[in-house]
């Protein structure tokens, strides 16, 4: 909704809208064959609907006024109209579906550009875009761009429709056909009013939709706070104030499209015919005049005039694909880049010894989020990050999962810098256990193995088995096959955290990164889910936040954060030795389990 | 056709409009049989070479006056039925919106919000077609399609008109069975995008997922797939959607040939001349588009139909909330009672809540503990009349809940929900959300009140700032203050927090409390909360397991009972520690 609005305020300029379009039409090269083709059945569909009127005008002029017409001329003259006809179905039927294949397949292409893109973005674009907005480029925009690119069949029907229906017309009577062009600037006026008042109020129309829309959504999740508050009566009155103004922009569109477009069209065509018929009239006082001439020139006439009302009639769509199109653009355009790799490197990570050293970070480029940090797990170690929000936990996360790039300081893994790592290496040996367990659609099979294929039945089992989730997942009516669906509604908090450890753990990571979860999980699952985090620690190098103690106690190495420095490290004896923070914090807690 | 008998009420509250459409589109389609005609009077007097001057400005002229009057009387059709539809599309969306904001909870648990804004947009769309197209095209297929059948029978020849017609049915006939076909693999292709959809949505919300396994090449491997079935399904759609002009062209066609055939051999013979032979072509050409528009009228029909349908079950829907006809207008005060003994949701047959009894002293503070799902939420639904069917009663000073009016009760209570929901607005707009009118001074005190006032003064507009969708984004704490502040601004009778301090940290939440205290000695407060700090200096405190409440007593007699309480106590000052203990 946020974007219709924004997207919809204002007037995109020409020349944008013109690069915007070149960039777009960039995407249709692989089908510039299939569209060529398309095109060229368009200009045969054009020469048979200039030809048809002309068989009709031979007969007329040729045989009718002459009076030597005969039953075989006419069934002659008949077949050949047929002829025509179905000929015309058949180029039109390759016209349309290769048009319509065409667009669908460049629309198919930049749908997986991007996606492709989407997916070589950082984490930053995903913390800070509304999910439904990038969701809504993806699929909805694109497809407004497949109704985009029918416009442009329009437009070049039209056009040969125009200047086919001149020719036929100018071999006919070049006078005539000179003087109806005088129409053209008429013609022009017109689409160039209709075109300046239409945009403007379709703009205002789509904005206020955009508007109502947004309303209502926003209304109906907030209804209990509305019906709470007893303000049912204020939003009521607001809303009818809303849909009333688009109302009126809407009726106003109404009266332009009234005004200026096919009934405007169609006065035009009708003086053209008053034209022909008064020229035709006239000279006929004077002499004489074939009369199927007058019949082609009439067709060919509404040949000339009727693209016009659809060409006009597209702009709406014009409008919508400019709009859809640059939304579009703006995710290929979007440079907040995942951070690099340097994908060369054939470094391994062997034994899984984490070292950072000096490491500042900014999310902003001003606040520091993590100051000089320095520390090393050895293989095999678990490492402990203590503090309350904010103190630069999942900062720390961030970066060494390499969902955000940082400047100062490094990284190394096994003495490599962790940029210098095919990202194939580093995703392979490290798992990360997230706070929010996000279980995607399909069965809890699918779950574990996720979408490497590499991974048996038996190794998901044996996953499972490992952290105990083997046990409720074994009461589930289809067991590993049950359904997850929106996001895994049915399991419990805990289910979906037994089951990420399972996803986890099948891959066998070097080293694993814990976010511990501060949600509330019932107590029996609770139990599981500790004892499964310490079976999965055992062998590899851990980095973990900590909201309970339980997991501090035994660590090689507990950090204690506060806004993005350490202020102690050292293992929990040590720590008690220094009397320090750590230390307060022990004896609350002796004290209170004492109380 | 029924779905005219439904909306039938539209129609005769706006006769006026339609009446006067209707007949300008009727004359129009009359009008519209002079041009071909006048083309062939012309054209006859040519071949026949006794065009005069007078008899030839006087058909050009008619030919003029006939686009004229064309031009005004289509702005006359079209505003008088377009422009209404449009009304008719205003008019249900307000109904529903009033009906929306007269729903029960039930109505909003069972209709999700993305289902009902495709009823507010699809659904609405569908209906304005039926009274915008589905209107224009049967009167237009009606009258143009009669008018010029009447004119072929009358005014050139009956034998040619009748064969000339025959294969015009076909038109309708293929029209109707296309459409029925494309219908069909739209739909799959639709189904195609919706799980194109699906797929995008699950992967963009489950993005950090896919980079921790690095899985990106598999990911967009899938998503190829899906967009390669989408092409493939609407594939199907084109071969049958790109065959609807070309056959049409075809059936016309077949009218064109026989026409020629048999009308050329009635020219050779003079039984019609050539200028009615030049209008007959115009006229056949002028059926086409009232043959087509039969076919394509079914589909507006059924679709608005189904539409109307859908929308008059969401209206038909009656809140289980209604006011006592004698209900009792003085707002809520005294003590509460609250008595349930079993409380079940309507679409479940688990009891959320049972024996849930207590009494509250005016000026007192309730604390109710528990976990997620002990019942603490639904307690409070029911206190705040959400739903009416439980076993057990609720007194406010002595009345029971259901015999008062909602206002009486509803602008009394201050509730601070626990998903605390802000509306796109001001801040202050945010805070005064119960009453626009209160002042500025009082924004600003209630804001005090729960801590944030600082917090406002550092943002960009200060307490113009818009927040919600288009604002700034702020901090659940903060939103938390927010909601507080605009449950507290009217000084309710009954103050209700449902975990609404879960999200600020321990100074602050102390802050707000004993605000809370000072402000509120005359007036009841019921804290919900899993901490146990938020509820420790309540005159009772429950502890609910379940719905049922498995300990109750002050902050003292319940960690002498050594139970759950003292237990959560424990646990939570250890954590408090460890999160508190960094800062210094």
């Amino acid at each position: 909704m946020k974007n219709t609005q924004s997207a919809w305020s204002r007037e995109i300029p020409l020349r944008e809208q013109l690069t915007t379009m070149k960039r777009i039409f960039s995407f249709a090269k692989p089908f510039l064959g299939q569209f060529a083709a398309s095109i060229v059945f368009a200009g045969l569909l054009a020469v048979t609907n200039a030809l048809l009127p002309r068989i009709v005008q031979t007969l007329i002029d040729g045989y009718f006024t002459q009076g030597t017409a005969t039953v075989q001329v006419v069934l002659l003259f008949g077949s050949l109209y047929a002829g025509a006809t179905l000929l015309k179905a058949v180029i039109w039927y390759f016209n349309l579906y290769h048009y319509n294949m065409a667009s669908e397949k460049t629309v198919a292409v930049i749908r997986n550009a991007v996606y492709t893109k989407l997916h070589k973005l950082g984490m930053n674009y995903f913390d800070r875009t509304p999910a439904g907005s990038i969701v809504s480029k993806v699929t909805n925009d694109t497809e407004t761009i497949k109704e985009f690119w029918t416009v442009f069949l329009t437009v070049i029907e039209g056009l040969l429709g125009l200047s086919i229906s001149f020719i036929a017309m100018y071999t006919l009577n070049a006078e005539v056909t000179l003087w109806i062009m005088t129409f053209l600037p008429i013609l022009i006026v017109v689409i160039w009013l209709y075109q300046k008042k239409s945009s403007f109020l379709y703009r205002s129309m789509r904005e206020k939709l955009g508007i109502l829309n947004a309303k209502l959504a926003e209304s109906i999740t907030g209804m209990s706070i509305i019906q709470q508050f007893r303000q049912e009566k204020r939003f009521q009155e607001d809303f009818e104030e809303t849909n009333m103004s688009y109302f009126r922009s809407r009726y106003q569109m109404t009266k332009i499209n009234t005004l200026l477009l096919s009934p405007i069209i169609d006065l035009l065509y009708t003086s053209a015919l008053v034209f022909i018929l008064s020229f035709f009239g006239f000279d006929a006082l004077n002499g004489f005049v074939e009369v199927g001439v007058i019949y082609a020139f009439t067709s060919y006439v509404r040949n000339f005039f009727q693209p016009m009302t659809r060409m006009m009639d597209s702009l709406s769509i014009f409008q919508d694909g400019i709009v859809s199109s640059s939304r579009v653009l703006e995710v290929l355009d979007n440079e907040e880049y995942a951070p690099e790799q340097n994908e060369q490197s054939d470094a391994k990570i062997t034994s899984a010894k984490i070292e950072f050293k000096d490491v500042s970070f900014s999310y902003d480029g001003k606040h520091k989020v993590l100051k000089n940090i320095s520390f090393t797990a050895y293989p095999g170690q678990t490492v402990a990050l203590v503090g309350h929000t904010g103190s630069g936990k999942s900062s720390i996360i961030n970066l060494i999962m390499r969902f955000y790039e940082f400047y100062e300081g490094d990284i190394l893994i096994d003495g490599v810098s962790i940029k210098d790592y095919p990202l194939s290496e580093l995703r392979s040996n490290m798992g990360l256990v997230l706070q929010d367990s996000f279980l995607f659609y399909g069965t809890i099979k699918d779950n574990i193995r996720l979408k490497n294929k590499a991974i048996t039945d038996a190794e998901i089992r044996k996953a499972a088995e490992f952290v105990q989730a083997d046990k409720f997942i074994e009461a589930l009516p289809h067991k590993y096959n049950a359904k997850v669906i929106e996001r895994g509604a049915s399991y419990s908090s805990g289910q979906k955290q037994l089951i990420s450890f399972a996803s986890t753990i099948v891959t066998d990571p070097k080293i694993l990164i814990l976010d511990e979860a501060t949600a509330n999980i019932d107590t029996e699952t609770e139990v599981l889910i500790q004892e499964g985090l310490e079976k999965m620690r055992k062998g590899r190098t851990t980095l973990a936040i900590a909201h309970r103690l339980s997991t501090i106690r035994d660590a090689d190495l507990i950090l204690v954060l506060d806004h993005g420095e350490i202020v102690e490290q050292g293992t929990h004896d040590e720590l008690l030795d220094q009397k320090g923070v750590y230390y307060g914090m022990y004896e609350l807690q002796k004290s209170g389990l004492t109380e | 056709m029924g779905i005219f008998k439904k909306l039938g009420w539209f129609f005769k509250q706006e006769k006026k409009a339609y009446i006067s459409g209707v007949i300008a589109l009727f004359i129009v389609s009359i009008i519209a049989l002079l041009p071909p005609r006048i083309i062939g009077i012309i054209v006859d007097q040519i071949a026949s070479q006794t065009i005069t001057m007078q008899s030839l400005i006087m058909w050009v002229s008619l030919l003029g006056a006939t686009a004229v009057a064309q031009y005004l009387l289509r702005y006359i059709w079209r505003i008088n039925i377009f422009g209404t539809a449009s009304k008719l599309e205003r008019i249900i969306r307000t109904q529903l919106y009033q009906h929306f904001t007269e729903m029960d909870k039930h109505f909003f648990q069972r209709y999700r919000t993305g289902d009902l804004m495709a009823h507010a947009t699809n659904d609405l769309r569908a209906i304005r077609m039926v009274a915008a197209g589905g209107i224009l095209t049967l009167a237009d297929s009606v009258s143009t399609g009669s008018a010029t059948i009447i004119a072929m029978f009358l005014v050139v020849d009956w034998r040619l008109a009748l064969l000339a017609l025959i294969p015009l049915p076909l038109l309708a006939l293929c029209s109707r069975i296309l459409g029925t076909k494309i219908h069909k693999s739209f739909r799959e292709a639709q189904a195609a995008f919706s799980h194109l959809n699906d797929k995008t949505q699950e992967s963009v919300s489950g993005m950090k997922v896919i980079k921790t396994f690095g899985q990106e090449t598999e990911d967009i491997q899938e998503f190829k797939e899906k967009t390669a079935q989408v092409v493939k399904e609407n594939k199907k759609v084109y071969i049958v959607d790109s065959l609807f002009d070309p056959v049409i062209t075809i059936i016309t066609g077949m009218s064109y040939v026989l026409t020629m055939i048999l009308g050329g051999s009635f020219v050779i013979n003079e039984v019609i001349s050539i200028g009615e032979f030049v209008t007959f072509f115009t006229y056949i050409s002028m059926l086409t588009w009232p043959m087509l528009a039969v076919g394509r009228l079914f589909n507006i029909l059924e679709r608005g139909s189904a539409s109307y349908d859908r929308i008059r079950e969401l209206l038909n829907n009656k809140s289980s909330i209604q006011e006592n006809t004698s209900a009792v207008t003085t707002p809520i005060s005294g003590n509460v009672d609250v008595t349930i003994q079993k409380f079940t949701y309507p679409s479940s047959d688990k009891a959320v809540l049972s024996d849930v009894h207590f009494h509250l002293v005016k000026g007192q503070t309730l604390g109710i503990v528990g976990k997620t799902g002990s019942g603490k939420t639904s307690l409070f639904e029911l206190m705040l009349r959400e739903y009416d069917h439980y076993e057990g009663t609720i007194l406010y000073g002595g009345t029971d809940i259901r015999d008062y009016s909602l206002d009486a009760l509803l602008k009394r209570i201050g509730y601070v929900p626990q998903d605390n929901f802000l509306f796109s607005d001001t801040i202050a707009g945010n805070i005064r959300f119960a009453d626009p009118n209160l002042s500025m001074a009082e924004v600003e005190r209630a804001a005090k009140l729960t801590a944030i006032h600082q917090d406002i003064l550092e943002m960009p507009q200060q307490y113009e700032t818009e927040v919600g969708e288009r604002g700034v984004s702020l901090s659940g704490g903060q939103k938390q203050r927010i909601s507080i502040a605009r449950a507290l601004i009217t000084n309710p009778e009954l103050l209700i927090l449902d975990d609404a301090l879960s999200a600020v940290d321990a100074k602050t939440e102390e802050k707000i409390l004993s605000a809370l205290k000072d402000e509120r000695s005359d007036q009841t407060t019921i804290i919900a909360a899993h901490r146990i700090s938020s509820v420790m200096h309540a005159q009772e405190i429950l502890v609910l397991e379940d719905g049922r409440v498995i300990e109750r007593g002050t902050h003292e007699q319940l960690l002498a009972n050594n139970g759950w309480y003292k237990e959560m106590y424990e646990q939570q000052q250890l954590e408090q520690q460890i999160e508190g203990g960094a800062v210094k």
